[in-house]
C-alpha cells in the first residue's frame, strides 16, 4: 500500500498545527505584554503624585513602547508563517489528490424517489432498520413495510443463529416448508443437527440420543447423514480422532448460516448482497479509469457530455462478472434475445445471425462450419442457453 | 482472488467467517491490487479539503479578531496620550482596557480549544486514509458507502437520518454535518426570500469570494434592489435608489450591463408584461440564488457540485456489465420508471462489442441485479 500520499499531507498538516500552536503562544505573550505595560501604567499614574509625574508623560512613554512593539503586537511574521503552511497543505492536497471528481459524472438527472427507495432497501437489508425509518420520513416516502418485515425476520434469524438458537429459523421454515422443498432443501435437517452437534460436544450422550430419537425420526430421507450422526455417539469426549471431527465442529454453523442466508434471498427473489453496494464498489474501481479517460478525452478536445459510448471498456475484478457473454467469432456480436448462440453438430458455437447468413437463409442448404471443415445443415443446430 | 470472494458473500450479518478467510490467506498482494489502493485513495479529496478549508476559516476569524481588539486598545492608548483628560478617566480608561484585553484572552483561548478540535477532526482523516490495508479493505469499503450515504443525506437536508447514521457507524469525525447545517441556513432563508444571511455569509468569505471572482454579493444585492421595486411606491423607489448607490455602484466597473438591465426596471414597474424585465420579477429567481450559493459554498470548501453517491453510481453502472433482463415483466417495470427518451438512449448504448452502458437511465441495472443470483 501506497503511504507516501497521506505521509506527505500528514507532514505538512503537522506543520500547520505546529506552526499554529507557536501563534497561539506568542498571541498569550503579546497580549500579556501589553497588558503589563498598561498595567505598570496605570500603577505609575495612580502613585504618580507623590512623585510629581505627569500622567500624560507616562502614557506617552507607554504609547511609544507599544508603538515600537506594533508589528510583533500585529503577529505579521507568526501568523504569515500560519498562512504560508496552510497555503502548502492545500497546493499539496490539490496535487495528491484529484481535484474534482465530478468532471467523470454525465448531466443525467436522478430520480430522487428511486434513489431515495434504493437507499431505503438498502439500509434494511443492512440491518439499519432505525435509520431506514428516519429516511422514510424524512424522504416523505411511503413505508416499505413488506421489505422492512422480510428483513427484519431476516436479522432476527441470522442473530439468533449467532448465538446457536434455530428457533426463528426453523419458524421461517416451517412457513416455508412448501417452497423449500421445492427447491429439495435440507436446511431443516442441517438445523436439527447443528443442535445435536451441540449436546455431543458437551459430552450428553442420553440427552442427545433422546434429541435424536424426538426429531431424526421426521427425516427419513436423510438416513445417510442420521448413521454418521448416531455413530459420532461412540467418540463422545474425543472427537478430534474420529473420522467425523468436521461435522462436529463448530464451523458447521458458519457453513449452515451461509447457506440459511442463501436460501432465504432465493426465496424473496432478492439478491445477496446489495446491488446498491456492488454498484458502488464497482464505482470505486472504474472510477479513476474513468477521470484518466476523461482527462485523456480533454487533451483530444472530445466533448466527454457528448459521449455516446465508452470507448474502452472498463475492467472489472471477476466478483463483478455475473453472466456469461457469449460474443460469436464470426461477426463478433454479442448475443442476445434475438441471437441466441447455436451449437452446431461439430461442437462449435456460433450466433444464429452468422448461422441463417451461412446457410444463405435455407433450412436444407448445408454449410460449412467456420471451424472445422465439417459440413451441417441448418435444422441440425440446436440453440445454447447458459 | 480470496479477498474480493469474501466482499461477495459478505452482508454485516455474515460475521467471523470472511475476516477468518482474510487473515489466514498468506498476504501476496499483487501489485494491481495495491495500486488500486492508491487510486482509489486519490479520489478523496472532498474527504480532507473540507475540514482543512474549514480549520483555515477559524484561523483566519479568530485571528482577524485579534488584530481588531488589539489595535483598537492600542489606539485607546494613544487618544489617552493625546487627549487631556483627567486623572480618574485616565485610570477607567486604561481599566477598561486591562479588562477589554482579559476578556480577549479568554476568548482566544475558547478559539484555540474550537482550532484544536478542528485540527484533530483532520487528523483523523488522514489517519483513516491511511489505515486502509489488504486486511481492512471491506470493512474500509463499508465504511466509504456509509460515508456516501451520508454525504448524499446531508445534501438532500435529511440531517436527522444523516445523524443517525453517523453515530451508529462511529463516522462523526468523516462527515461534515456541521458544515451543511450551516449552509442549510443560509439557503432557508433564501427560499424565504431574505437575503441578510447569504449577504453575512459572503461578508465572512470576502477575501476567498474576490479571489475567484464571484459575483454572488452582487446577485443578491440585486434581487434586495429588485424587491424594493417591487413594492411601488413612492417611498420604495426612493430607498431603491438610495441602495443602488449605496451598494450597487461598485460593481458597476465590472458588471456594467447586468447593472443597466436590472435598473431599468425602475421604469418597467413590477407588473411589466415585457418579457425582458418580466423575468426578472419572477419568483424563481430566488431558486436561481440557491443554486448560485450551492455552487459558491461547493467551491469554497472543495466539494463537488455532485452527490458523491451520484458519481459513483455512475461510474460502477457504467462498468458492469449486464445484459437486459429477458424477463419481460421486469422490463415494463422498467419502461414505466424512466421516460421514453432515456429508453432510447439506453438502448443503443447497449450493445455489441463494449457492452459498456453509459448511464443514462443506468438505474434500471438496479433492477437488473435484482435479478442476478451470485
Amino acid at each position: 500500500m501506497d503511504v507516501t500520499g497521506t505521509v506527505t499531507v500528514r507532514d505538512a498538516f503537522d506543520r500547520v498545527s505546529k506552526k499554529q500552536k507557536l501563534y497561539h503562544s506568542v498571541t498569550q505573550d503579546v497580549i500579556d505584554l501589553v497588558c503589563d505595560g498598561i498595567q505598570d501604567t496605570l500603577t505609575r499614574i495612580q502613585l504618580g503624585n507623590d512623585d510629581g509625574v505627569e500622567p500624560e508623560s507616562v502614557l506617552t512613554e507607554l504609547r511609544r513602547k507599544l508603538d515600537a512593539l506594533l508589528p510583533i503586537i500585529q503577529l505579521q511574521k507568526s501568523h504569515k508563517e500560519t498562512k504560508w503552511s496552510l497555503s502548502k497543505l492545500v497546493k499539496l492536497l490539490e496535487v495528491s489528490y484529484h481535484p474534482d471528481i465530478s468532471l467523470a459524472c454525465f448531466s443525467v438527472d436522478f430520480d430522487i424517489n428511486l434513489v431515495n427507495k434504493i437507499l431505503i432497501h438498502h439500509c434494511y437489508r443492512e440491518g439499519l432498520f432505525d435509520v431506514g425509518d428516519c429516511l422514510v420520513k424524512e424522504a416523505g416516502r411511503e413505508e416499505e413495510t413488506e421489505v422492512r418485515s422480510q428483513f427484519l425476520e431476516f436479522h432476527q434469524i441470522v442473530d439468533s443463529l449467532k448465538l446457536r438458537n434455530i428457533e426463528p429459523a426453523m419458524r421461517w421454515i416451517f412457513a416455508n416448508r412448501g417452497k423449500l422443498k421445492q427447491k429439495s432443501s435440507k436446511l431443516e435437517f442441517k438445523l436439527l443437527s447443528l443442535k445435536y452437534c451441540d449436546i455431543l460436544r458437551e459430552g450428553k450422550s442420553d440427552d442427545a440420543l433422546e434429541y435424536a430419537r424426538t426429531h431424526f425420526t421426521q427425516y427419513p430421507l436423510h438416513f445417510k447423514e442420521i448413521q454418521k450422526l448416531i455413530t459420532c455417539l461412540l467418540w463422545i469426549g474425543n472427537f478430534e480422532k474420529s473420522p467425523y471431527a468436521e461435522i462436529v465442529s463448530l464451523s458447521c454453523w458458519d457453513k449452515v448460516t451461509k447457506e440459511l442466508i442463501m436460501e432465504y434471498h432465493h426465496l424473496l427473489d432478492q439478491p445477496i448482497n446489495s446491488p446498491l453496494k456492488v454498484a458502488l464498489s464497482a464505482g470505486y474501481e472504474s472510477l479513476p479509469s474513468l477521470l484518466k479517460l476523461v482527462h485523456l478525452m480533454a487533451l483530444t478536445k472530445q466533448e466527454w457530455q457528448a459521449m455516446k459510448q465508452l470507448p474502452v471498456p472498463l475492467e472489472l475484478g471477476n466478483e463483478y462478472k455475473f453472466h456469461s457473454a457469449f460474443v460469436c467469432p464470426v461477426s463478433r456480436d454479442q448475443s442476445s434475445e434475438e441471437n441466441p448462440p447455436m451449437q452446431l453438430p461439430c461442437g462449435h458455437v456460433i450466433s444464429k445471425q452468422s448461422m441463417m447468413r451461412l446457410s444463405k437463409n435455407c433450412a436444407f442448404r448445408t454449410f460449412k462450419c467456420p471451424y472445422c471443415p465439417a459440413e451441417t445443415l441448418a435444422s441440425a443446430c440446436r440453440q445454447l442457453y447458459f | 482472488m480470496e479477498i474480493d470472494s469474501a466482499t461477495n458473500g459478505n452482508s454485516d450479518a455474515v460475521m467471523t467467517e470472511s475476516s477468518a478467510t482474510i487473515t489466514s490467506s498468506p498476504v501476496v498482494v499483487p501489485a494491481s491490487r495495491s495500486n488500486q489502493f492508491t487510486e482509489s485513495l486519490k479520489l478523496e479529496h472532498q474527504l480532507l479539503r473540507v475540514p482543512f478549508e474549514h480549520y483555515k476559516k477559524t484561523i483566519r476569524t479568530n485571528h482577524r479578531s485579534f488584530e481588531k481588539e488589539v489595535s483598537t486598545v492600542v489606539n485607546g492608548v494613544g487618544e489617552l496620550a493625546d487627549s487631556d483628560w483627567s486623572k480618574d478617566v485616565t485610570v477607567s480608561r486604561l481599566t477598561s482596557l486591562v479588562t477589554r484585553l482579559q476578556g480577549l484572552k479568554r476568548k482566544l483561548e475558547e478559539g484555540s480549544n474550537v482550532e484544536n478540535l478542528q485540527a484533530q477532526r483532520c487528523r483523523a482523516r488522514i489517519d483513516h486514509l491511511d489505515s486502509v490495508d489488504v486486511e481492512n479493505i471491506t470493512e474500509w469499503n463499508n465504511t466509504k458507502l456509509k460515508r456516501i450515504l451520508v454525504d448524499y443525506m446531508l445534501r438532500m437536508s435529511y440531517f436527522e437520518t444523516a445523524t443517525k447514521l453517523s453515530e451508529s457507524s462511529n463516522i462523526l469525525d468523516l462527515v461534515d454535518i456541521d458544515i451543511f447545517r450551516e449552509a442549510k441556513k443560509v439557503i432557508d432563508a433564501l427560499k424565504n426570500r431574505e437575503v441578510a444571511s447569504a449577504l453575512a455569509w459572503c461578508a465572512d468569505n470576502k477575501t476567498r469570494l474576490k479571489k475567484s471572482k464571484s459575483k454572488f454579493e452582487f446577485q443578491l444585492r440585486l434581487q434586495e434592489f429588485i424587491e424594493l421595486v417591487r413594492v411601488d411606491t413612492a417611498e420604495s423607489y426612493q430607498k431603491a435608489i438610495q441602495y443602488a448607490r449605496k451598494h450597487l455602484a461598485s460593481w458597476g466597473a465590472t458588471h456594467m450591463n447586468e447593472l443597466q438591465h436590472v435598473l431599468a426596471t425602475l421604469a418597467f414597474k413590477s407588473t411589466t408584461e415585457c418579457l425582458k424585465y418580466k423575468v426578472l420579477f419572477e419568483p424563481q429567481q430566488w431558486d436561481v440564488l440557491v443554486d448560485q450559493f450551492k455552487k459558491e459554498f461547493c467551491k469554497l470548501y472543495g466539494m463537488t457540485m455532485e452527490p458523491l453517491l451520484n458519481i459513483y453510481l455512475q461510474a460502477g453502472l457504467s462498468a458492469l456489465k449486464t445484459p437486459y433482463p429477458s424477463n419481460s415483466i421486469k422490463f415494463d417495470v422498467f419502461n414505466c420508471l424512466f421516460s421514453a427518451s432515456e429508453n432510447k438512449v439506453a438502448e443503443s448504448n447497449f450493445s455489441k462489442r463494449h457492452p459498456n452502458v453509459i448511464f443514462t437511465g443506468g438505474l434500471r441495472l438496479y433492477l437488473d441485479m435484482s435479478q442476478i443470483w451470485f
